[in-house]
């Protein structure tokens, strides 16, 4: 296979018409450009009609990622786009889990994170909702034991400059 | 109003005058209201691409007259749409201006797969600017005239218009009013600027003062913003030499003094040898495609680099460039020009190598040329193409198809005339050169339109025949029929041991064809029947067709081979034979 890992995660944020089809034009040039979507989350800004995408991929190269910057900025949809750098930013996701966990277990994790309980079946079983950095969240279900685990969801990462 | 009406409406207020179509289901009213209005001359393509071609002729050609438009096809839903989208995507790779209207199924069916229904915006979509389904008969106007906008600024491109059929025949709102002469389209993603920033100039102009071995590389940019008067005073007051991408041709007269003739795969060798020795490419509206700079690792690694282009994305895309001017070619030029700090050089050492360079292989190219057949005794496309450009002084309308006799008019034709040479090269679409010059005729029809095509291009869209028939368009069609798809046939000799695999062609009687479009038709064989044959076509009224017996076994030389870097250019068949990419 000719495919280039890269190993260098880079979120790119752009500001866009909220219109059908912005989204698959956008999806549609990085799996042109042959990337892996990491994560892809879209909101909407405080000004009515723009949406804020944040889209998080490999890319070690500082010019191939300009070049996949310049050519979303080229759409018409598309108001601004740009990198925002690690360092200068907070990356954050939000995870759903639903787990099974002893009560030894459960005060063990609450003392180590912070989450809330939404639901909680025969003091057994919960679902939580934990926000923070992707690693947090791995910790979290590293912590929790994936024999533990029923099921979960992760929003993808969402962005903002410091 | 009906929204067939407002789509009349609108394509009048943006001034088309043309329309190149093909009718079905679900495009019906909107041509029943053309009849009705009878606005629009109406051609009817024999093929939905052959209208997009056809339309393409109209933006590509009009654009250096006092009237410049953007070509418009129509087509209807599912297969009539697909059949667009060839050349829809052409128009995109050419950065072509071109309105494409295609009927849809009704609203409330679309995405059940309803009869000839295709996702014509999902198709669309990466091929072109702007591809907008209409939902709401309200906005059909302001869609359309934003869609001109789209198409023609900045950097051209296609925009598909998908209607569907209910919109067309919706009714609106009874407070409807659309003002077309004040309205301004705002569509806010949409940038570009055509002024450069002065900080790029000067530092341009500084760069361009201290180099002693310049080159200019002439691209479609130059052509598109009708920059060929600007350039030729760029050249002349610097003193730099200019070479051309397949789409910078006719950008001002090929033989300049200062002039190379094309650069890249099919380039010259002295253009070809010329770059590589660079202390700074200016390069103009162009993209840095593979077939312009072979390998990019060693392209002008001895240069700085000018680039003045105006699609930022382009910029640093494939070659890193020293000084970005983001701005229309032309803008650029008119600053640069005016520049009280540009200065002239007489940069006499360049001069005498690239001289050096000029003179490479000249003699062998001239005994060839005057030869004029293989060993076989067939013809050589160059010579019948040196004689064309004699004949017509290189002041004619040259469009080409696809393939050997397309890089071999590129080379040979002594192109004169500011913007007088039309072909698909990004896309490189076989069959464009036909149905292309049916619309290049209409907006220059006080010119000779020469479409020239080969054996395998010829039969892409043939069927066009039957427009050129009925609307009596008067094309000089030269037929290069050298039994094979000549292009492939050479790397095949080149670079797969001369197996032919899917090459050779057995081919109709192309008299036959002709009679049955009645159009006058003549075969060359000798090389004594070409002068007379060519001016008998320049001569005649009407459309003609030529064919030409050519020797399948020449090849277009030079040649870069595909991932190699200019240098490793092949300029006779006796290099050694070097394995494709
Ligand atoms: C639609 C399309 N299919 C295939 C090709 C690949 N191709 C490029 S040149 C060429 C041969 C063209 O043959 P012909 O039209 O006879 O011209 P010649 O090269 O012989 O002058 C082919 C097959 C293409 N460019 N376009
Ligand atoms: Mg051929």
């Amino acid at each position: 296979m000719n495919i280039k890992i890269h190993t260098k995660r880079r979120a790119l944020v752009a500001f866009m018409l909220d219109q059908p089809g912005v989204l698959n034009k956008v999806s549609m040039l990085i799996r042109r450009k042959m990337y892996n979507v990491d994560t892809i989350t879209v909101c909407k800004t405080r000004t009515l009609g723009i949406s804020r995408m944040t889209l998080t991929l490999c890319e070690d190269s500082d010019d191939k990622l300009n070049q996949v910057l310049k050519q979303i900025e080229k759409m018409t949809e598309v108001i601004s786009a740009k990198e925002l750098d690690i360092d200068q930013s907070f990356w954050r996701e939000v995870g759903l889990v639903k787990f099974e966990a002893d009560k030894d277990h459960f005060k063990q994790l609450s003392e180590h994170y912070s989450f809330d309980i939404l639901d909680r079946q025969n003091h057994e079983i919960y679902i939580v909702q934990l926000s923070g950095t992707s690693k947090t969240i791995d910790d979290f279900l590293k912590d929790i034991g994936d024999e533990k685990i029923i099921d979960m969801a992760r929003s993808g990462l969402t962005t903002l400059e410091k | 109003m009906k929204g067939t009406e407002l789509v009349i409406k609108a394509l009048m207020d943006k001034g088309v005058k043309y329309i190149f179509g093909y009718t079905g289901g679900a495009i019906m009213p909107i041509f029943d209201e053309m009849e009705k209005k009878q606005c629009f001359s109406f051609m009817m393509a024999r093929h939905e691409q052959g209208a997009a071609f056809m339309a393409q002729g109209i933006s590509r050609a009009s654009l250096s007259t006092d009237n410049p438009q953007v070509g418009v096809c129509m087509a209807t839903s599912g297969p009539g749409a697909m059949n667009l989208v060839t050349g829809v995507a052409d128009a995109g790779m050419d950065s072509v201006p071109l309105i494409a209207i295609t009927g849809q199924v009704p609203t409330h069916v679309i995405a059940t797969d309803a009869f000839q229904e295709s996702d014509v915006v999902g198709v669309m979509m990466p091929l072109t600017k702007q591809a907008y389904m209409l939902q709401d008969v309200n906005i059909i106007e302001e869609t359309i005239h934003d869609a001109f906008f789209l198409a023609s600024s900045g950097r051209g491109g296609p925009v598909v218009i998908d209607i569907p059929k209910d919109v067309q025949i919706d009714e609106t709102q009874s407070d409807y009013t659309f003002k077309a002469h004040e309205y301004v389209p705002d569509i806010p993603g949409f940038f570009y600027s055509p002024f450069p920033e002065r900080d790029a100039i000067q530092k341009a102009v500084a760069l361009i003062n201290r180099s002693e071995r310049p080159i200019i590389i002439c691209g479609h940019g130059v052509i598109c913003s009708n920059a060929g008067k600007l350039l030729r005073q760029f050249i002349e007051k610097t003193n730099i030499p200019i070479c051309f991408t397949l789409h910078g041709l006719s950008a001002l007269p090929v033989d300049h003094p200062l002039s190379l003739g094309m650069v890249g795969m099919h380039g010259t060798v002295a253009a070809n040898r010329t770059l590589p020795q660079a202390d700074l490419i200016i390069s103009l509206g162009m993209r840095f495609d593979d077939r312009v700079t072979g390998n990019l690792e060693k392209f002008g690694v001895r240069a700085k680099i000018i680039h003045v282009e105006i699609d930022p994305s382009e910029i640093d895309k494939n070659v890193k460039t020293t000084v970005a001017i983001h701005a229309d070619t032309k803008e650029a030029l008119v600053r640069l020009i005016k520049d009280p700090e540009l200065i002239s050089k007489p940069r006499r050492l360049w001069f005498e190598q690239v001289d050096a360079f000029r003179r490479e292989r000249l003699d062998e190219l001239e005994a060839e040329l005057k030869r004029g057949t293989g060993k076989q005794g067939q013809l050589l496309m160059k010579t019948i193409v040196r004689k064309l450009s004699d004949i017509t002084l290189g002041k004619d309308i040259i469009v080409s198809d696809v393939g050997q006799h397309q890089m071999t008019l590129a080379r040979f034709y002594n192109f004169q005339t500011v913007n007088s040479w039309f072909t698909s090269g990004g896309a490189g679409t076989m069959g464009c050169a036909l149905p292309m010059a049916v619309g290049v005729k209409l907006v220059r029809p006080h010119e000779r339109v020469w479409a020239i095509c080969g054996d395998g291009g010829f039969q892409m869209n043939i069927q066009e025949l039957g427009t050129i028939m009925e609307y009596e368009t008067d094309l000089k069609i030269l037929l290069f029929n050298n039994g094979y798809l000549g292009m492939v046939r050479q790397w095949q000799t080149l670079f797969y041991d001369g197996r032919f695999a899917g090459t050779p062609l057995k081919n109709p009687d192309f008299g036959f064809i002709a009679k049955a479009y009645g159009i006058p038709y003549s075969k060359v064989a000798t090389l004594e029947e070409i002068e007379p044959a060519l001016t008998n076509a320049a001569d005649h009224k009407g459309a003609c067709l030529v064919e030409f017996l050519c020797d399948p076994s020449e090849v277009i030389l030079p040649m870069v081979p595909s991932g190699g870097s200019l240098e490793d250019m092949i300029i006779s068949l006796s290099d050694k034979r070097i394995s494709p990419a």
